[in-house]
């Protein structure tokens, strides 16, 4: 009795395993997946957001879709008989702490197989340990220090660029516009006194030695303050060739606003998007900004190289009640790129959709972003997750960078 | 352009902006001068009056210059319901009253911030299209915003009638009897209770009118408060809590202060030169600069 | 002649039940003790542990606010420089130099109680609300300073490293118990300084000084250099707390751990139960992080500000019922049962 050989363990946990899929596949259950972002305190903006555009990626995985896009088109996820997702939300206020314990509430009482975040680096950073100490994969969509992905861990996964690819696109541009003959020898770096801001301008400080560019205005400032007219007029008086600004919707406003007011124009501005690609900031000083440049991960108007955009800019706008933006659509996207890992994993096991995670190969025209595939490195960052570079002219965003998918010449310079 | 022209630039935007935290700050003073409360819930206060006059803008596409009465009137009569809804019962408390209407506002301004979200949503709003919205007066290369300047004015007025209140009406000596003495008015027949709501009604309305200056060029969302909140501490706590003309002075010095540091040391320590002074103030005058021990 | 011998027979009386109460509270405390440490056998759930471990180390921060706070009077509402302190000395040596936690704790503490008596003397000068404001400000130097110095991370933050795990370097990978017997052991500690701050002399001169203004300049030097060590104490627990903090995120970045939310989140539970009490943290504790943390979990995946709503409103609702704190609850039925 007490002897139970391997085989027959063996024999009766396959039993098992099938017997759970079928039992998947005949209930139409449900994979749930946790989902941690601010959705309340100084950022809840964000994450209210956010809430929209990954349910909308739910709907395009849980229905049928005529859609180019991983599992849009058969209704839940095949490889699992049908399943379907389910989204838990949770709010981490912005706290590393707490989205720590979110994740960790997620992964033990609600049994996500993986988690999608975080929007703020810090809590990426905690939320990431987590899962990895319970193998489970975290797909962060939208946290983009560089060093999230440099800590050695198994099960972090990053579908977006990161701050310094999107610096080293800024750069090329900025190289291309030289070569065409554009005069551009001064930069003024002005960012925001957080790990966005401090990683940004890391970067971009590096990257200006290295090409020959001459920093003659570098402006660290406290996020969300009252005035920063005392900023603005450093920047004036230097008067750099190009504006290189890295701040958050509330900041870019009042740093629009104050120039107006100190009646400077900058000659150029290629922001780190952020803020400056936000509706918010469009509707509160579009007029001031033609002709600025935000390097991106999205444009609606690449809607002609990747057809799927306009409908899911419908579907989410018939939710949230605007336009897909940067965040939104890479939000969207990953969890669109996580569904078809378990697709793919045929399982609901962590190391399972971690190695399915790890496989990924979805080329650029079945995603909505202007990336040229999803495939993941060794660290679990995407290397080909190519940015864009977009311009705000005549009320909207046209793609002016990189060649291969720019609509339009860009405008440059800015002001004269 | 000459040289001392920055250099103006900062001292003049810092001077408009030193008016505007002063008039921000001397609500919290006022109540807190008549009754030894420190209002925790003031920069909500604040976003509250940012937000009735957006509504209000958004609702009848008037300028919020001519909104401002109807702001002010709106908060007047919110400051009361808190005194009467809020503060009287916290200050009941027999050990360590401070504490606990310091406890009490927190929730309060907990309460609102997350109303305004409920309500409003958590989407950042600013007012398009003002009279002196994104204008600009030209003073010899020193830039001075309307609104900055029409704020300026605005405070210095406002403390002026707040001068006039207070040394000439009724109502302002029996507030100045109610802070010298609370046991006393009560045998002069002032009604404590009756004063202390007027008085949370004129603190109220006094940052609704901040407010409503504010909104014109500052964006709006549900934790806008905080960003002006410890500005406003500090400037009371550096004139002097309970002095209105020690806030008018503290607010000026704040704003000129935070503005020149930036010369000095990196903008993103700007507020280290307005602490350290305030701290080199209170250690020589542990009472603030017009505060009374 | 008799109305001496009375009175030192009455005094000895009192204090020969002053001695009997408090050994009875010491008793009483060693119970309550025991019960929580009790408590991971039916708390299996992690989420529920970590609530847990909030609980307590928010009630140890709390008991070593009220030391000063509650005790001397002097609320400080800047004690999150002191956790950060804590955090960043221990994350520091840590990450950096590979030395143990435990000393980056020990040497925490000892560099915030350090600076609480350099900025004692100043502040110590200030009355009521301006010392508070005065704390406020200084936290927040220190929070600015932190947020720019680039060694220490400026907002990137320190990360620790992950699967060193064990005692010798507080990491325990998905096990929270260690962490639960930290907490509660720090919270124990703090509790028999109070206890035994409050039965010493100390305790009597502050009690006199708060009861009488008249004892207060007759104490006066005396009475200035024990809140100085007051403050010094305090001070220490808190950065213990914070390197325990800093340990139990495996993270920090300086609004992390020294934001003024930390500040009013040491002095809350201690109002909420009852200021200048042996168990006021305690209970104020017990209510405020399970009710934080339980309203954020399950209302505010909504994104609609509701859990706000809620917790706002119950804490200022919890001011106002009780404005003495949920602990006089406590002791009105006590003395309701003995008389």
């Amino acid at each position: 009795m007490r002897v139970i050989d391997r085989r027959e363990v063996f024999l009766s946990a396959a039993a098992l395993s099938l017997i759970g899929a079928r039992a998947f596949a005949q209930s139409g259950a449900e994979v749930p997946v946790g989902v941690i972002y601010p959705l309340s305190g100084a950022n809840a903006q964000i994450g209210v957001d956010a809430r929209h555009a990954l349910e909308t990626a739910a709907d395009i995985v849980n229905k049928s879709f005529d859609l180019d896009l991983p599992t849009a088109k058969n209704a839940g996820l095949a490889g699992l008989g049908g399943a379907k997702i389910k989204l838990i939300f949770a709010d981490h206020q912005g706290d590393p702490q707490k989205g720590r314990a979110e994740a960790e509430r997620l992964i033990t009482q609600d049994k996500v197989v993986a988690i999608v975040g975080a929007f703020h680096s810090s809590v990426s950073a905690t939320a990431s340990v987590t899962c990895e100490r319970y193998g489970i994969p975290y797909v962060t969509a939208d946290s983009s220090s560089p060093s999230l992905h440099k800590r050695g861990l198994k099960f972090f996964f990053r579908t977006t660029a990161h701050d310094e690819m999107f610096s080293i696109a800024m750069f090329e541009f900025l190289d291309a516009q030289r070569k065409a003959g554009r005069k551009i020898d001064t930069l003024g770096l002005f960012f925001e006194d957080t790990i966005f801001g401090t990683d940004s301008s890391n970067v971009q400080r590096k990257l200006a030695a290295e090409r020959g560019y001459k920093v003659v205005v570098d402006i660290k400032y406290k996020s969300n303050s009252p005035s920063l007219t005392a900023e603005v007029q450093q920047i004036k008086t230097a008067n750099p060739d190009v504006l290189l600004p890295s701040s958050y919707t509330t900041d870019a406003i009042l740093l629009m606003k104050t120039m107006d007011e100190l009646g400077y124009k900058p000659k150029n501005i290629v922001a780190q998007a952020a803020g400056f690609s936000d509706k918010a900031f469009f509707d509160a000083v579009g007029d001031k900004a033609v002709g600025l440049i935000s390097r991106a991960s999205f444009s609606l108007d690449m809607a002609q190289k990747r057809p799927s955009i306009l409908k899911v800019n419908e579907m989410f706008k018939a939710r949230a009640g605007r336009d897909l933006n940067d965040n939104t659509s890479r939000q969207l996207m990953a969890v669109l790129v996580l569904a078809d890992a378990i697709d793919r994993a045929r399982s609901t096991d962590g190391e399972k959709i971690r190695d399915a995670l790890a496989t990924t190969e979805i080329p650029g025209n079945r995603t909505i972003m202007p990336w040229k595939r999803v495939k993941f490195g060794a660290d679990g960052q995407n290397v080909d997750a190519d940015p864009v570079l977009i311009q705000y002219v005549g009320g909207q965003f046209v793609t002016v960078y990189p060649a291969a998918v720019a609509v339009a010449e860009p405008l440059w310079p800015m002001n004269t | 352009m000459t040289s001392a022209q920055p250099f103006l630039q900062v001292l003049a935007s810092g001077l408009a902006m030193g008016l505007i935290y002063a008039l921000i700050a001397v609500g919290l003073s006022l109540i807190f001068g008549l009754m030894d409360v420190v209002n925790f819930a003031h920069g909500e206060f604040l976003m509250l009056a940012m937000y009735a006059t957006f509504g209000l803008f958004f609702e009848t596409a008037l300028d919020p210059i001519v909104l401002a009465p109807l702001v002010v009137a709106i908060m007047f009569v919110l400051g009361i319901s808190v005194y009467a809804g809020v503060v009287r019962y916290a200050m009941r408390a027999k050990t360590n009253p401070g504490m606990v209407q310091i406890f009490a506002t927190f929730g309060l301004a907990i309460l609102i911030q997350g109303l305004a979200q409920y309500f409003f949503t958590p989407d950042y709003r600013s007012i398009p299209n003002t009279w002196l919205g994104g204008k600009t007066l030209n003073l010899g290369g020193v830039f001075l915003p309307w609104p900055q300047i029409y704020g300026g004015a605005i405070s210095l007025a406002t403390f002026l009638g707040l001068y006039l209140l207070i040394s000439r009406t009724d109502f302002g000596k029996a507030l100045e009897a109610t802070r010298e003495d609370q046991g006393a008015v009560a045998l002069v027949g002032i009604d404590r209770n009756r004063i202390f709501a007027l008085g949370w009604g004129l603190g109220a309305a006094l940052v609704g009118l901040a407010g409503a200056v504010l909104a014109i060029f500052y964006y709006i969302h549900p934790n806008v408060g905080g960003t002006f909140a410890l500005v406003a501490y500090v400037t009371v706590a550096l004139g002097g809590f309970g002095s209105i003309f020690g806030a008018l002075v503290a607010g000026i010095i704040v704003g000129v202060v935070e503005a020149l540091t930036t010369l000095i040391l990196p903008p993103a320590l700007k507020s280290v030169g307005i602490f350290t002074l305030y701290l080199g103030v209170l250690f020589i005058r542990p009472s603030g600069l017009l505060g009374r021990l | 002649m008799t109305e001496l011998t009375l009175s030192r027979a009455e005094t000895k009386s009192v204090a020969s039940s002053i001695a009997e109460m408090r050994r009875f509270e010491i008793l009483k405390a060693l119970a309550i003790f025991a019960l929580v440490a009790a408590l991971p056998i039916i708390v299996h759930d992690v989420y529920l542990q970590n609530v847990l471990i909030l609980t307590l180390m928010f009630a140890a921060l709390s008991q070593s606010w009220n030391i000063l706070g509650g005790y001397c009077g002097q609320i400080s509402l800047g004690n999150a420089l002191y956790f950060g302190i804590g955090a960043y000395v221990t994350s520091m040596l840590f990450v950096g130099f590979s030395i143990t936690p435990w000393l980056g704790l020990g040497l925490g503490g000892v560099l915030a109680a350090v600076l609480a008596v350099v900025l004692g003397y100043p502040c110590f000068r200030l009355k009521g609300h301006y010392f508070s404001i005065a704390t406020i400000v200084i936290a927040e130097i220190g929070l600015l300073l932190v947020h720019n110095w680039d060694y220490a991370g400026a907002a990137l933050g320190i990360q620790w490293p992950v699967g060193q795990d064990g005692w010798t370097t507080l990491q325990f990978a998905r096990n929270k118990i260690p962490y639960f017997y930290l907490a509660l052991g720090l919270f124990v500690v703090t509790w028999f300084v109070t206890f035994f701050i409050e039965g010493s002399r100390w305790g009597y001169w502050w009690r006199a000084v708060r009861d009488n203004p008249e004892a207060a300049r007759s104490l006066g030097v005396e009475v200035f250099r024990s809140k100085i060590a007051a403050a010094a104490v305090s001070a220490f627990f808190t950065a213990v707390g914070g390197g325990f903090y800093a340990a139990f995120v495996g993270y920090i970045d300086p609004d992390s751990v020294m934001s003024f939310r930390f500040s009013l989140l040491f002095a809350l539970p201690a109002v909420l139960g009852g200021i200048g009490t042996l168990w006021g943290p305690a209970v104020g504790a017990a209510v405020l992080i399970p009710l934080t943390e339980i309203l954020r979990s399950y209302a505010g995946g909504s994104g609609n500000g509701l859990d706000l709503i809620i917790y706002g409103g119950l804490v200022m609702l919890v001011a106002l019922a009780k404005p003495d704190g949920l602990l006089s609850l406590f002791q009105l039925m006590g003395r309701g049962r003995s008389t």
